[in-house]
């Protein structure tokens, strides 16, 4: 199970990797499940980055510190 | 604020690491401060005060790090000592009872909720974004952190300040959770769990 985690957020070796793609022909639950949390994490990637700061915010931040800084 | 030598830099050369290093962030900021607080006010404010403070303490900022990292760490702790405190949200997690969960050996043969991936490819609305925001701050925090901005497992324990075991556990289990709530959706758009 952790290890399907480390493989996801790919912070795994190269053999690590292979050893586990191996694995996964022939475990089914294994590709089952790594497949449903690729997915998600796809998911949350594509949908989940909102919206962009407001315009007046980048001024706010710089008349911030242009009037600190003087 | 950060480990580390201080840094000395002309005030020429503290302009331009805040407009080159720090302020193309802004968006994955307010997102992370979206995020946390769910308002945008407080977002908007949250990230203010993130820059102000990041130009204040800009000395100890190392050039050529990773200033992203730096950047939301400086979010993270303005949220936890300013935002939380104002707002007397006490913490709901109990992190012995997630820890020893995961420690456990049911975590292996627990049921997971069963969600097939064709229910996911029907989720183009705000799904996944609803059911993220209904997490617990701690675990929408790291499903943020590391599926949405990238960041390894190291540089969130140091935005986190958690040992790199917790961010692993705290991760397994968010995720465990943003699935129990993606399948209620699923359940609803009609999907039936035929494979359990």
């Amino acid at each position: 199970m952790e290890m399907l985690q480390l493989i996801l957020d790919g912070q795994v070796t190269h053999e690590q990797r292979e050893y586990f793609k191996a694995h996964m022909e022939s475990c089914m639950p294994c590709f089952k499940s790594h497949q449903v949390d690729m997915a998600i994490k796809q998911l949350v990637k594509d949908r989940c980055c909102g919206e962009d700061a407001p315009g007046e915010l980048i001024l706010q931040i710089r008349a911030q510190i242009t009037q600190k800084n003087a | 604020m950060e480990e580390g030598e201080r840094q000395h830099y002309t005030e020429a050369e503290k302009q331009e690491i805040f407009d080159r290093e720090f302020l193309p962030h802004i968006n994955a900021m307010y997102n992370f401060g979206y995020r946390l607080t769910l308002e945008r006010d407080d977002a908007k404010d949250l990230v203010q005060d993130t820059y102000f403070k990041a130009f204040r303490f800009i000395e100890s900022f190392q050039r050529g790090t990773n200033a992203k990292a730096w950047l939301f760490r400086i979010l993270k702790n303005s949220f936890i000592n300013d935002y939380r405190k104002k707002t007397k949200e006490p913490t709901k997690v109990d992190y012995q009872e997630v820890e020893s969960y995961y420690n456990s050996e049911d975590v292996d043969r627990q049921i997971t909720p069963d969600l097939r991936v064709d229910a996911l490819k029907d989720m183009i609305g705000d799904e996944i974004s609803n059911a993220l925001n209904a997490l617990d701050v701690d675990f929408r925090t790291v499903i943020i952190l590391c599926d949405l901005e990238g960041f390894k497992y190291e540089e969130m324990a140091k935005i986190l300040d958690i040992p790199i075991g917790t961010v692993r556990s705290r991760l397994h289990r968010a995720r465990q959770l943003l699935k129990e709530k993606l399948s209620l959706y699923a359940k609803s758009m009609g999907y039936k769990n035929t494979e359990l």
